[in-house]
Formats: structure tokens, sequence, C-alpha cells
């Protein structure tokens, strides 16, 4: 569903000679029913990443298909399959919970009966009945997030990328983001999942891979991953990859 | 494209303006209420605009008859408008004193008073006068240096007292006038002619005219004493016998044709133009930074980019938006100011109030209303437009505001240039953004006789301000399809590390904002350069001229535009021979643009003589420098030298090197060979030079892209430049006799003839599709590779 290799992405940057390199030879794959999860501190190039298979950024070299789709040369149909959400997809302050989620779904071409079963449906299920004609600005920031999935899912798209949905969260709406996607992933979507908090990750994702400055250090199960590096959980293994890859750049100066 | 996508973003964005209290208050409500505000604060203003004005008459009792005064104010016969009477306040020594109060009566004896302590000087002044004239007379100089001087002394000492006195206007009459003019009155009826003589001392006016009250005061005592001085002069006719029109033989008639709409007009049509383009584009701006912007800054822009809307759609929709906003916005401000005015005006009463001195203020007719409507939307379309991308381009809110002022300067400047009424419509002008349509607006607006003539431009005016428009929209598309711009980081700006990367992180070629610098820096200087190179011209002899004007012209060249893109070669990129191609050039390629001038420049020729009607006229500078160019007094060598040799390499130099090596770094050929041909163009100043200069620049950016070399342009400016040299200097001296009248004629200077105008095409075509034909793929370094940071951000628009 989402074929990643040798994804790189260099921007302008004054202080580095030749740009900088927020993403550098990443390759990956995510299937159906799978969550994916892309570990990495702050400015590990998660991001970057996940908005050059949205087709927000181009790569600067390598190829992303996303449901088939090359995100380069065919974006609209990548932007059809895929259901996009992060902390910077806000929503918009002068319109109701439902006029945002039926403006997204009409732009995704939903013919008006289905989308006003769907909008029916996804309000029941997010439990937002209340919120339906509550203004963006007047929401609070798990109201706002429920509007966000809802808005995510609207078109029923195969292909999810959550670009740290939970950061910023009080521990009870995190924790409810968290059930819905696993809840997406029983419905067999191919989900793929950034975020920089080790716990998320244990319970949510089937595989990972650690990012760090750019590159992939490791990718595997979590068991997997702390067999093959013998470390006892999550967070050792985290800082055991990071100072290996320091050491290594180091030695190679 | 799919509209309803367009549709559905416009919807929403429309619903996202409409639901913001600040924006509608900005652009619906405020001007709604701002003009009957603004008529509610200026119509009691202009009721009690003008105090009455004080004038003191000393020696009333002298004046003859008929009564000049009457009480404490003029005698309103002698008024055309009775309402005047009451604007100048007469405070006579005429006994008796009819003033209600004891303050009053006491200003009134301090104001005779002080009255008093003028006459002396006065009588002074009027003696110094006299003399003065006799000396003027005489012509003796000392005698006038000394007059005046004690003239001024005089005048000095009495103007202090004068501004404090608390009168306007002093009028002195003499003792005995009214005593001279009986004297007169009854010699004339006695027809004892021969001994008739006016040679008494007559009235003195004091006033200040530096000082605004008393001069306006004055031209009303005036006016009253002329009018007077009219019945005494009647009276005095009539006792001789003669016609009363006798003093009057032309007094012509006037008859003013301008009906009371074309007044209307008057004041509309410049008003309305400015009103429109102000409106136009703030009504545009508010809602583009909201748009642009603001999404940015409220975080929604990644939300909307990840949605199946193309990027073209969202533009456009937003576009659309912005639009609507903006026409709205100008049309309800013209309604409002036009209603406010009136309503004012019927207050007024609409006859000699205080407004209709600002001029008849009633609405232009419904056909001119309906222009204001058509050319409105060619115009929000291109405010529209171009606020969209730089509210793209902004960061934030904040940074969008910034990009207000200079376009408002920009507009108004050129709206107010429109609106002086020595600019006309011509058909330079009807092509140009914001000038055409407000010059348009102005003449249809005016009056209705020249419409006609008017219509002739709507055509050229309304295309041109589209095509602007469209230019615009795809700079904001352009805009909205580059990551760079979407996701600018808020950098700081340090100058040390950006000096760093500009000497450190060096290119084969520069960039290009490096060679739009150039650009400007090279404008800059010719601007600057104006004065200085103007000064040796004109201390210059007539002979010299000529010669100093090649000097000029060659300085000019090197210093002004070859040596900034030298320098900046040389320090900022790695490569001086490939910023400025300097690869030697196929033969083949060589040749064939060395015959291309031949061929083209008759076309050229006639091509921009056919445009002459199309131009404002030449100033004359240029003619100067043309008749230069084909005097017989300059050796040929030096002509060429300046007109042909310098411009070629110079100019190619900075044009078709590292200009557009720049340009060419955004990976779009075709664009930086445009952009480097259209400021070529503008380097040339004069309008039909830079149309004429603009479309050889793009040829000659072609050439020097498909020839991968300087060499060939250079060949080409030299002898392109030479031809109309030597045109200009041996053109004359060619007899056009026989068969060559079928190639050429003589029509102040040398010309050509259709037929040799086909030939030369013929040959273009020929030339051109030899140098476009395919050619072996060159495997060395003339290419700039491109970096993949510059890549083409025209393939991020179609996303």
């Amino acid at each position: 569903m989402i074929f990643v290799e040798q994804l790189t992405k260099r921007f302008a940057d004054l202080r580095h000679d030749g740009g900088f390199v927020a993403l550098d030879g990443v390759s990956f794959d995510v299937q159906p029913g799978e969550i994916f999860g892309l570990l990495g501190p702050n400015g590990a190039g998660k991001t970057t990443c996940l908005r050059i298979l949205s087709t927000v950024f181009r790569p600067t070299s390598g190829t992303a298909l996303v449901a088939g789709y090359d995100v380069v040369t065919q974006p609209t149909e990548v932007r059809a399959r895929i259901g996009f959400m992060s902390n910077n997809t806000g929503i918009y302050d002068r319109m109701t919970a439902y006029e945002m989620v039926q403006y997204f779904g009409r732009l995704y071409g939903i013919p008006e009966a289905t989308l006003e079963q769907r909008i029916d449906h996804l309000f029941d299920q997010l439990q937002m009945r209340d919120i339906r004609d509550t203004l963006g600005s007047k929401m609070s920031t798990g109201m706002k997030q429920k509007v966000s999935i809802a808005r995510t899912i609207v078109h029923d798209p195969p292909v999810l990328i959550f670009d740290e949905p939970t950061s910023g969260l009080d521990v009870l709406v995190a924790r409810k983001v968290v059930d819905e996607i696993r809840g997406l992933r029983d419905q067999g979507k191919c989900i793929i999942y950034s975020t920089h908090i080790m716990r998320e990750v244990e319970k949510l994702c089937h595989r990972i891979a650690i990012i760090y400055k750019g590159r992939i250090l490791a990718i595997g199960s979590v068991a997997e991953l702390q067999e093959r590096y013998g470390q006892p959980d999550m967070e050792s293994l985290f800082f055991e990859l990071i100072d290996r890859h320091d050491e290594a750049v180091l030695s190679a100066k | 494209m799919n509209w309803r996508n367009v549709f559905l973003i416009f919807r929403r964005e429309v619903l996202d303006q409409v639901r913001d209290r600040r924006t509608l208050f900005m652009i619906l409500i405020l001007p709604v209420l701002l003009y009957p505000a603004m008529g509610v604060g200026i119509v009691p203003l202009i009721q009690f605009a003008e105090q009455p004005r004080t004038l003191v008459i000393l020696g009333a009792d002298a004046l003859p008859e008929p009564a000049l005064i009457d009480g404490n104010h003029f005698a309103t016969e002698w008024f055309r408008d009775p309402a005047d009477q009451k604007k100048i306040v007469v405070v006579s020594d005429a006994a008796p004193v009819t003033t209600s109060t004891e303050a009053a009566a006491e200003k009134h004896r301090k104001l005779l008073e002080t009255a008093q302590s003028f006459r002396e000087p006065l009588e002074r002044q009027v003696v110094l006068e006299a003399q003065a004239v006799e000396a003027e007379r005489s012509g003796d100089q000392r005698a006038m240096a000394s007059l005046r001087l004690q003239r001024k002394e005089l005048s000095a000492s009495m103007s202090e007292a004068f501004a404090t006195s608390g009168m306007h206007v002093l009028v002195v009459v003499p003792s005995d006038f009214s005593r001279n003019i009986h004297q007169l009155q009854d010699t004339a009826s006695q027809r004892q002619f021969s001994s008739l003589t006016a040679d008494y001392p007559r009235p003195i006016i004091l006033r200040n005219s530096a000082d605004e009250k008393s001069a306006m005061a004055a031209i009303r005592v005036q006016k009253v004493l002329a009018s007077w001085e009219h019945a005494i002069l009647k009276h005095l006719l009539r006792d001789v016998g003669l016609p009363e029109a006798l003093p009057s033989p032309v007094h012509p008639t006037e008859v003013d044709l301008a009906a009371d709409n074309e007044l209307a007009a008057n004041v509309w049509s410049k008003l309305f133009p400015a009103l429109l383009m102000m409106m136009a584009l703030t009504g545009a701006f508010y809602p583009a930074i909201d748009l642009g912007a603001g999404e940015k800054e409220r975080g929604t822009m990644e939300t909307l980019l990840i949605c199946p809307a193309t990027r073209t759609e969202i533009v456009i929709g937003k576009f659309f938006t912005v639009m609507l906003f903006s026409m709205a916005t100008a049309l309800l401000n013209l309604s409002s100011a036009g209603l406010s005015g009136k309503y004012m005006l019927s207050l007024t009463g609409g006859g000699a109030g205080g407004l209709s001195r600002l001029g008849d203020l009633s609405l232009p007719p419904l056909t001119s209303l309906v222009w204001v409507l058509v050319l409105l939307v060619p115009l929000s379309a291109l405010f529209s437009a171009l606020c969209l991308a730089l509210a793209t381009f902004a960061k934030s809110s904040k940074e969008g505001q910034y990009y207000l002022t200079p376009l408002l300067m920009l507009t108004l400047g050129l709206t107010m240039f429109c609106l002086s009424p020595a600019v006309e419509m011509q058909p330079f002008y009807s092509i140009l953004p914001v000038m055409g349509p407000a010059l348009l607006l102005k003449g249809l607006l005016l009056s209705n006789h020249q419409t006609g003539v008017l219509f002739v431009y709507v055509a050229p005016v309304l295309m041109s301000s589209l095509g602007y428009s469209f230019l615009a929209l795809w700079w904001a598309i352009d805009q909205f399809g580059s990551e760079e711009v979407l996701f600018r980081e808020a950098e700081r700006f340090d100058l040390r590390l950006w000096l760093q990367h500009l000497l450190r992180d060096k290119e084969p070629t520069p960039s290009f904002s490096e060679a739009a610098f150039a650009f400007i820096f090279i404008m800059m200087l010719q601007f600057l350069s104006l004065k200085v190179l103007q000064a040796p011209l004109q201390a210059a002899s007539a002979v010299e001229r000529p010669l100093v004007m090649m000097q000029v012209l060659i300085i000019q060249q090197l210093v002004i535009i070859a040596t900034p893109p030298l320098l900046m070669g040389v320090m900022l990129t790695t490569s001086v021979r490939q910023t400025f191609r300097l690869h030697m050039p196929r033969l083949s390629d060589l040749v064939a643009v060395m015959i291309l001038p031949l061929a083209l420049h008759p076309l050229t020729l006639e091509f921009s003589a056919s445009l002459h009607w199309f131009f404002p006229p030449l100033p004359p500078s240029v003619g100067e420098a043309m008749a230069a160019m084909s005097s017989d007094h300059l050796p040929l060598w030096l002509v060429l030298l300046t007109f042909a040799l310098a411009p070629a390499v110079c100019e190619e130099l900075a044009f078709r090197g590292f200009i557009l090596s720049g340009f060419r770094h955004t990976g779009r050929d075709r664009l930086a060979i445009i952009l480097s041909g259209i400021a070529f163009g503008v380097m040339h100043l004069i309008p039909q030079q830079v149309l004429n200069a603009a479309l050889l620049g793009i040829l000659l950016g072609w050439i020097a892209v498909r020839t991968r070399s300087l060499w060939p342009g250079i060949a080409f400016h030299f002898l392109y430049n030479g031809l109309e040299v030597c045109r200009n200097r041996f053109g004359k001296l060619f007899d056009v006799t026989g068969g060559w009248q079928l190639l050429f004629r003589n029509e102040g200077g040398l010309r050509y003839q259709p037929l040799l105008l086909v030939l030369c095409a013929v040959l273009t075509v020929i030339l051109l599709l030899i140098l476009s034909r395919r050619r072996p793929v060159v495997s060395d370094t003339a290419e700039p590779p491109l970096s993949p940071l510059h890549a083409s951000p025209s393939m991020l628009m179609q996303r």
C-alpha cells in the first residue's frame, strides 16, 4: 500500500553547504491492516517524510508510491486515497464541525446522499453529536481533534497518515485518538504513524522504523528489535541506536 | 480543472469572510457609514466657513453719491449676490455710530483710532510711490534703490501693526474726495472738456496679501468699489448726454455650454477613478491577507493542501473570493460617496451655497456608471491576483500588511498622474496596467462628446487589463505551487551568515536573485547618473555637443551596464566562462546569426515605424542622438564605437551573460529568455525602444541559449546597430532610382519597400530554422547542472 525507496529531501539553508538534508535515503513499506510507526526525536525527518507521502512536499530524489500511485506524477490520485492528520492540520475557526467535515467530503467528490449518511455515522462513532453546530473557534482541543479525525476519514481512504496526532493533547484525549486509530487498523486500513512517544509505539504499532537525523536506523517489530539489539525495552533500544549512530558519524570524520 | 472544487472553495471562503466581523466591518459597513458621517461633519463646516471680515473706512464723509455704505455694511446694490453683503463688516468714521452694545462701541472706537495711526505712513507711502515712478522714468538708479529701501522699511513697520489691528482692509478716503468728484461732474456736464482734470488725490486701500483673510476681503472690497465706481461713471455719462454703455465697448456675452450633469461629471471624473482604484485595492487586500497568510497562520493551510483539489483550483477559488470583496468594496464606497454627496447637495439647496464651490455634486449619468462597473472587473481582477500572490508569499498577516503600503503608493501615484488634466488617453497608455482603466474612466465620466473617440480604447484597455490579471493570477498560482513559499520558516536574517553563503557557496552561474539584483542595480545607476552624465553635455558648446555625447554614451555603457555584472560575475560565481557564455560557438551558427541582422533590420525598422502612432512623442534628447548618428562631422569609427560596438559588448555581457544565466537558474528556459528580454527592453526607458528592444532581447536570449555562446549575440548586436548607423549616415546619399525603387524608398531617410520586407521575412524564417534545428547533445559543462534545490516550480504547479 505504501512503498518508499531511497527517499531524500533537501532544503535550501544558508547554514548548511548545499542545503539541509532533512531526509536521507529512506526506504520502507507498509501493508494493509498494519500500523507502521515512525519513531524519532523532533527534527528527525518524520514530518518531512509524511509530507512527501501526502504530496505536500516533492522529494529531491527517490520514489514513493501510495496505494499504487506515484506521489510526484499522480498527486491527485494519491490525495484522493489518503487521510492525513497532524497537529499542523488545523480546522477552520469560522466553520461548524458539520460544515467542516461536509466541506472536505464534498471536495473528495462524495455524492451528497452518501456523504450525509457517512457524516451521520462518523458523528455517532466519534460521539460528536453535541458539537455538530459548534464553531471551530469555540471548540476545546479534544473536540477539534475529533473533527480532525472525522475530516481525515470522511472519504474512507485505504491509507491513513498520522503525524504526531497526540502531541500536545492531554492523556484522556490522546487515549481516545489512539483507540480510534486502533479501530481503523481493525478495518484493514494501511496506517503510518509518527511519534516520539515510545509507549504509543509499543502499544499500537506492528512494525516501527527508528528515524534519526534523516536516516532510518532500524526497522522491525518491537520484539524483533529488542531482541536484535539486546535491549530490554523501547527506551533503551532507542538511545542505544542513537548513540551508535552518533559514534559512527564521529569516527567517520 | 474541476470547477466544482473551485466553486466549493469559493463558497467556503466567502462564507468564512462573511462570518468574520472585522472583515465585514472594514469592507462593507465602514464605507456605508463613513461618507454620511463625513457629510454630517462637513455641512456645518462649510456653512459657517466664511467669517465676516472687517473693513475700516477713514474719511467716509468724503464719499460722494450714490451711497456706498449702509450702516455697518456696504449697501446691498453693490453686490451681485446679496448674501455676500454680510461677509464684510464696515467700520467707518462717519457719524453716527450705530452699534448696539457698549463693548461693541468701544471696539469700534478703538479700531478707528488704530486706523488713524496708519493714515500718516500710508500717505507717505503714496508719496514715495509717486517719487519711485518719477525716478524710474528718469532712470535714476540710485534714487530708485534708495526709494525701494524706504518703501520696504515703511511697509515692514506697518505690517506688524496691521496684523494685530483687528481689521482686514483699510480704506483711506482723501478729505476733499467728494468735492473733487462733484467738480468733475460739474465740469463735464457743462461740456468744458478742455478744463477736465482727473488729477486729484485718490482713496488708498491697505491690505496684506500674504494674509489670506486680508487678501480675500480686499478682493471683495475692490469688487464693491468697482461696481460703485461704475455707477458714478454712468451718472457722469448721463449728465453729459452720452450712452451709458460707452465705457464698455466690448463687453462680450458669455455662453456656457456645460450642462449641469457635465459639471457633475467633472467632479466625479476626478473622484471616481481615484476612489475606485483605492477601494478596489484595499477591498482586495484584507481578504487576500486572510486567505493567504492568515490560513498559514491558523494552521489550516496544510489541511487544504492535502485535499483532492489541485493548487490551481484552490488559488482560483480564493481569487474569486477576493475579487468579489474587492468589487463589493469599491461599489459600496462609490455609491455611498455618491449618494452622500447628492444628499448633502440637496441639504444646502444646491444654489449658491457653500457646497457648490466644490463643483456640482449631482451624480453622473447612468451610462457612465455602467462603465465604472465594466472597468471595475479587470481592475479588481488585477488587484485581487496581485494581493493573493503577495499574501501567499507572506509568512504571517503582519508581514502581509507590510506589502500594502508600496502597492497602494504605486497605484495611487499612477492614478494621480492620470487625473492631472494634461494627461489624456493615448494608445500607449491604454495598454498599461492601472493607467489604461484610470484614463478611460476619467474620459468617459468627463463629458459626452469625447466618448466617441474613447470607445476605440475600450477593447485594448479591457484586453490588456485582463492580460495583466491573468499574469498576476499565474504568479499567484506559481507562488502557491512553491513549497518554499508555503512552508517558509520565519527565519532570522543574519547578515554575516548571508554574506558567508554568498561568497562561500558559489555556484558556476549566478542565482535568480543575483541576476535580478544586477538588473535593478543597473536601473538604479542609470537613474542616479542622469544628472552626472547630463552635466558635461550641458556645459559643452553646440559644436562640441555631439562629440561629448558620444563620450558620455560610451562611458555609460562601460560603467553602468557592463561593470556591475562583470564584478558580480567574478565575485559571486565559480565560472566566469560559464556565466558569460564565453565558449566558441559552432561556425554554422555564427554565420547564420551574422546574416540574421541583414534580414531583421528592415523588418524591425518598418515595424517600429508602423507603430509610430502608438507611442507618445520622442523626447528631444533621442532626436539629438539620432542626429549625431547621421552627422558627417564625426568620424565613422567613433559613431560605430558608440552606437554599435560598445552596446554590443556591454549589453550582451550584462543581459545575455549575467542576467540570463541567473534567470535560467529557475530551470525554466523560456521564462528566463522572456524575462531577460523584458529587462533588456525596460533598460532602454523610452517606450518606443522598450518594445523593439524587448523583442530583440528575447531573440538574442534565445540565440544565446541555442548556441550556448555569447559571441553570436555580440556579433548580431554589433551588426544590427551598425546597420542602423550606416542607414542614418549613408542612406540619404543612396540615390533610389530605377530598379532599386522596388526595394527601397526615400522618406525622411532610407526606407524599405514591401517586396524587400517579404524577402527579409523569408530569410529570417530560414535562418531561425537553421538555428533551431536539432543539434547533437553537447556533453560539455556549458549547461549549468541544475541543483536539486532549484527544482522547477512549474512542475509543482500541477499538483
